[in-house]
C-alpha cells in the first residue's frame, strides 16, 4: 500500500509537470439582482477549474465594517449563487462581495463589487395579465389590465412600480408599445376588424430594471364595420357628384370660359395672304399672292385710278364739326367702299380718324361747307408751293396738325398704312384769285361730278358760296399751284383729269408742278426731280415759272423756307402726295410720291419741304 | 385697410392677454393654507404628500445625476471607488434599513427621521454649491444642478413640515414633532464631520439619503392614506 501511494504520488507529481492541474481560475462575479429591494442574489461565473475539483466561495463585507461574513445559502438560487435572505439583507447599505475558488492547488480571488440593494432592483414580470374586447360608439377596444408581480410590496409603498405593454397583430413584425405608468389597466383604439393581436406587459422600479415581458395574451378583435369608413365613403360619394355637376357646367360655359382663359390671339389679316398657302411652305406662292393687280400704279396714267390723298387744313373753330363729320364719314366711307380692312387689322400711329375722313358720297354741301370754312379760317399762309399743300403750316397760334387740316383725305383699299395726304389748300390769299379751281376726283372712286364746280379762294372774309356748287363733288381733288404771290402765298389751282370738264377759264398751265421722286437716300430723304416740262413754259405766262427745287426731308413737320413757322401738331400725316398726271403732259413717269411705295415709317416722317425761287413770271 | 388691421390685431392680443391672465390667475389664485384661513384652497393632506413626494423624487434624480457625472470625471476606474472610505455625516441618524423596521417605526418617529435628514443636509449642501460654483472644472450645467437641489432640500423641509402640521392637526400623529425640529438641537456634532467631507463623498452620501427621504414618506402617505395610489 505504501508504494501504493508513492505511486499515486508519483503519478500526481507527473501530471503536475505536465501541466494539466492547475489552481483555479478567477472567479467572476456577474450580477447581483432584487426582485422585490428586501431579498437579493448574486451570481458568479467561474474560472478555470484548472482540472481539478474547485469549490466557490462568497464573502461580503458590510459598509464601514470589517466583518467578513460568508454566503448563507448557495442553493435557493442555483447553481454559482448565492441567495442573501430578508434577514440578511440591508437596504441603503454598501455591500463588498468577493468570490473565491479554491481547489487543491490553490484558490483564486475575484474581482470585489459594491452593491447597495436599491440600485439593483429587477422586479418579476406582471401577473395576471387579462385583455378584453370593449364595445364603444366609435368601435371595439382593447381593454389590458394586469397585476404587479407577487413579491412587490407596492401596497405599502416599499416599491413603486411603472409599466409598460406593447401590442402587435398576429404576423406583424413591429410591437406598438405603450406607457402606462403606475395604472394597472390601459386601453388600445383603432383595432382592425377581425385581427388577432398579441399583447406584453413589463414593469420597472422606479429606480432600477425592467422587468422580463410577461408571456403573450392572445386576443381576437371581432368583425365590425369601421364607422370611420361610411363618413369617407359619403364624402367621396358627395365630392364626386359636386365635381361632375362642375364638370357639366364648364361644359356648357365652355366657350366662353375660353375666350377668358385664352383670349384669341389676333391674327395677321394681309389681302391676299393665305395662312395654308404659307404652311405648305411655298413662299414664291404666298408672295405672288400678296401683290395686288394694279398695285403700284405704274403707267395707268388715269387719276381716277389713284388715290390722291392731300392734306388737310383745318381751322380750330371747325374743328369739332370737321371731327364729327370726320367720324360720320370714316364710318360711312369705309362702308361705301367695302374697305377690306378688318376690325383687328392694325392701324398705324398716323392712322387717325381725321386722316381716314372720307367725303365719300358726300353732298356737294358738305363740300361746300368745307370750302367756306376753309376760307373762313383762313388766315396768312404758309409759303407753300408746288403740290404740296401738304403742309399745313398754319401760322396761327393754334397750331393744326396736319391730320387735322380739313379736306380731305382718302384711303387708299388695299393698304391700311397712314396715307400720304395730299391737302387741298385753299388759301387765303389777298391777292386775286384768277380762278377759282376745281378740284378734281378720281374717277375709279368716285362719281364724276355731274358739273363742274369752282373754288374761288377770296379774302379772308369768305368767298360767297356762289362759286362753290359742287355738285356730285367727288372727294379727291387736286390742287395745283399756280403761282407764289407777292406775300409769299401759294395761289392753288385744282387740277383736272381728263374727265373733268371745266367750262371756262381754267386755263391753267397744267403745269407740273409735281414732283417726281428721284429716289429716297441714305438719310431717309425723299428725292424729288424737277420736272421741267418745256409746255408749261409755252402755255401760260401766269404760270408759275418751276423753279422748285423739292427736297423732301424727314420731318412732319412742314415748313416753308419763306415763313419758318413751323406747325407743332402731331407728326402724323405725311407729306407725300400724288398727283395724277395730265395725259397731255409727257413725263418720263409718273413722279408722285406714292404713299404705296414708301414705307410707312419713311411715309410719316415725310416731310416736303421746297424752296422757292419766287418768279413770278 | 392698415387701420382696421392695426385694431383687429389689436383686439386680438387683448384677447389673447386676457387668456392668459385669466389662466395665471386661476393658477397662482388659491395660496395654500393648511390652516383653514378664509380665502385659500385649502389642500386635502393627499394632495400635500403628492406634492412632497414629487419633489423628493425629483430631489433625488438631481442628486443622482451629479453623482454619476463626478464618477464619470473624477473615478473611471473602478477600483479606486473601492478604496473610498465613504462615511457619511448622516450616519449618527437611525434609520430603518428595511421594509420591516420601517414599517415598525411608528409615524411619528418616520416623520422624524425624515426631517432629521433634511435638515442635516441643508447647510453642506449650501456649501457645497458654493464650492462648485468657484470650480472650474464642472460646467454651468453641474453648477446649476448643484444650486437646484440644495435649494430642493430647503424647500422640501418646508413641505414636509407642512405635512407633519396637517396630519397633526388632523390627529394622525401626536404634537411631539414639532419640537425635533430646530436644526440646532439635532446634530450639533456634524458640524465638523461634513466639512471634512469630499465632494464625491457628500454625493454619493446626499444620492442615497434622498432616496431614503423618498422612500419614507412614501411609506408614511401609503400608511396614513391608503387608497390612493397604494
Amino acid at each position: 500500500s505504501v508504494y501504493g501511494v508513492l505511486l499515486f504520488l508519483c503519478l500526481l507529481d507527473v501530471y503536475k509537470i505536465s501541466g494539466h492541474f492547475g489552481p483555479p481560475g478567477k472567479p467572476k462575479l456577474t450580477s447581483c439582482r432584487s426582485p422585490e429591494k428586501e431579498t437579493f442574489t448574486c451570481w458568479w461565473e467561474p474560472g478555470s477549474d484548472g482540472g481539478l475539483p474547485t469549490t466557490y466561495a462568497l464573502y461580503y463585507r458590510k459598509e464601514n465594517s470589517d466583518a467578513v461574513y460568508e454566503c448563507p445559502d448557495y442553493h435557493t438560487a442555483g447553481e454559482n449563487s448565492c441567495f442573501f435572505n430578508k434577514n440578511d439583507t440591508s437596504i441603503w447599505v454598501n455591500y463588498n462581495i468577493t468570490v473565491v475558488a479554491t481547489n487543491a492547488l490553490g484558490s483564486n480571488f475575484s474581482d470585489p463589487v459594491d452593491v447597495d440593494v436599491v440600485y439593483i432592483v429587477q422586479p418579476h414580470t406582471p401577473e395576471n395579465v387579462t385583455v378584453t374586447v370593449m364595445e364603444d360608439k366609435d368601435g371595439p377596444f382593447l381593454r389590458v389590465s394586469w397585476e404587479p408581480p407577487r413579491k412587490a410590496d407596492t401596497r405599502s409603498g416599499w416599491i413603486t412600480l411603472i409599466y409598460e405593454l406593447r401590442v402587435k397583430l398576429e404576423g406583424e413584425e413591429e410591437w406598438e408599445e405603450h406607457r402606462a405608468g403606475q395604472q394597472k389597466m390601459f386601453n388600445i383604439f383603432s383595432l382592425r376588424s377581425g385581427g388577432m393581436y398579441l399583447v406584453q406587459v413589463r414593469c420597472k422600479p422606479d429606480h432600477g430594471f425592467w422587468s422580463e415581458w410577461s408571456s403573450t395574451t392572445y386576443i381576437k378583435v371581432p368583425d365590425y364595420f369601421p364607422r370611420e369608413t361610411s363618413v369617407w365613403i359619403l364624402i367621396a360619394v358627395f365630392s364626386a357628384f359636386i365635381f361632375f355637376i362642375l364638370t357639366w357646367i364648364l361644359n356648357l360655359k365652355s366657350n366662353s370660359v375660353k375666350h377668358c382663359l385664352l383670349p384669341p390671339v389676333p391674327g395677321p389679316k394681309i389681302k391676299g395672304f393665305d395662312k395654308q398657302l404659307l404652311k405648305n411652305g411655298r413662299s414664291e406662292e404666298v408672295f405672288s399672292a400678296l401683290v395686288v393687280p394694279g398695285f403700284p400704279p405704274t403707267t395707268s396714267s388715269d387719276c381716277e385710278d389713284l388715290l390722291v390723298e392731300y392734306l388737310e387744313v383745318y381751322t380750330p373753330e371747325e374743328q369739332e364739326l370737321i371731327l364729327e363729320e370726320g367720324k360720320d364719314l370714316q364710318e360711312g366711307c369705309l362702308k361705301s367702299k367695302g374697305s377690306p380692312s378688318d376690325s383687328d387689322s392694325g392701324r398705324g400711329s398716323c392712322d387717325s380718324h381725321t386722316l381716314l375722313m372720307e367725303k365719300c358720297g358726300e353732298g356737294e354741301g358738305k363740300e361746300e361747307k368745307h370750302q367756306e370754312r376753309a376760307q373762313k379760317g383762313k388766315r396768312q399762309q404758309k409759303h407753300q408751293t408746288g403740290w404740296e399743300e401738304g403742309d399745313v403750316s398754319h401760322t396761327r397760334e393754334d397750331v393744326l396738325s396736319p391730320d387735322m387740316s380739313e379736306g380731305r383725305v382718302k384711303t387708299w383699299p388695299s393698304v391700311f398704312s397712314p396715307l400720304p395726304q395730299y391737302s387741298s389748300r385753299p388759301l387765303d390769299h389777298q391777292g386775286s384769285l384768277e380762278t377759282a379751281r376745281q378740284l378734281c376726283l378720281s374717277d375709279s372712286l368716285f362719281p364724276p361730278p355731274s358739273t363742274s364746280s369752282h373754288l374761288s379762294y377770296n379774302a379772308k372774309e369768305g368767298l360767297a358760296a356762289s362759286g362753290l356748287q359742287l355738285p356730285g363733288f367727288r372727294s379727291t381733288e387736286y390742287v395745283e399751284v399756280q403761282r407764289v404771290n407777292q406775300e409769299d402765298m401759294v395761289i392753288l389751282q385744282p387740277l383736272f383729269s381728263s374727265s373733268c370738264q371745266r367750262d371756262g377759264h381754267l386755263q391753267i398751265g397744267q403745269g407740273e408742278d409735281y414732283s417726281k421722286v428721284k429716289g429716297v437716300d441714305s438719310g431717309n430723304m425723299l428725292l424729288l426731280q424737277r420736272e421741267v416740262e418745256v409746255k408749261r413754259e409755252e402755255e401760260d405766262g401766269d404760270r408759275y415759272s418751276c423753279d422748285i427745287q423739292d427736297r423732301v426731308t424727314e420731318s412732319c413737320y412742314t415748313t416753308s423756307t419763306a415763313a419758318s413757322s413751323q406747325v407743332t401738331g402731331k407728326p402724323t400725316s405725311c407729306a407725300g402726295t400724288a398727283m395724277p398726271v395730265q395725259e397731255e403732259m409727257v413725263l418720263a413717269a409718273n413722279g408722285y410720291v406714292d404713299a404705296a411705295t414708301i414705307r410707312q415709317q419713311e411715309m410719316c416722317q415725310v416731310r416736303v419741304e421746297t424752296k422757292t425761287h419766287s418768279n413770278k413770271g | 385697410m392698415p387701420e382696421n388691421f392695426r385694431s383687429v390685431s389689436a383686439v386680438w392680443v387683448g384677447l389673447v392677454c386676457l387668456l392668459f391672465y385669466s389662466r395665471l390667475v386661476r393658477v397662482g389664485a388659491a395660496p395654500i393654507c393648511t390652516n383653514g384661513q378664509a380665502g385659500c384652497h385649502i389642500l386635502s393632506l393627499a394632495d400635500l404628500f403628492d406634492r412632497v413626494i414629487q419633489h423628493s423624487a425629483r430631489m433625488h434624480g438631481i442628486s443622482s445625476d451629479l453623482h454619476s457625472e463626478f464618477e464619470q470625471y473624477f473615478f473611471p476606474s473602478k477600483n479606486h471607488i473601492g478604496r473610498v472610505n465613504r462615511i457619511c455625516h448622516t450616519s449618527t441618524i437611525l434609520t430603518p434599513n428595511g421594509k420591516e423596521n420601517a414599517q415598525r417605526l411608528a409615524r411619528e418617529e418616520l416623520t422624524e427621521v425624515i426631517l432629521k435628514l433634511l435638515v442635516a443636509w441643508r447647510d453642506p449642501l449650501w456649501h457645497f454649491q458654493q464650492s462648485i460654483a468657484h470650480h472650474h472644472d464642472f460646467n454651468n450645467f453641474s453648477s446649476n444642478k448643484a444650486l437646484e437641489m440644495s435649494d430642493m432640500v430647503h424647500e422640501l423641509r418646508k413641505g414636509v413640515e407642512k405635512v407633519a402640521e396637517k396630519m397633526q392637526m388632523l390627529g394622525i400623529i401626536s404634537n411631539s414633532v414639532n419640537s425635533l425640529t430646530s436644526p440646532e438641537a439635532l446634530i450639533p456634532s456634524d458640524r465638523a464631520e461634513w466639512r471634512l467631507m469630499k465632494d464625491y463623498v457628500l454625493l454619493y452620501c446626499f444620492r442615497r439619503d434622498s432616496n431614503k427621504v423618498q422612500n419614507y414618506l412614501k411609506i408614511l402617505k401609503c400608511r396614513i392614506i391608503p387608497q390612493h395610489e397604494c
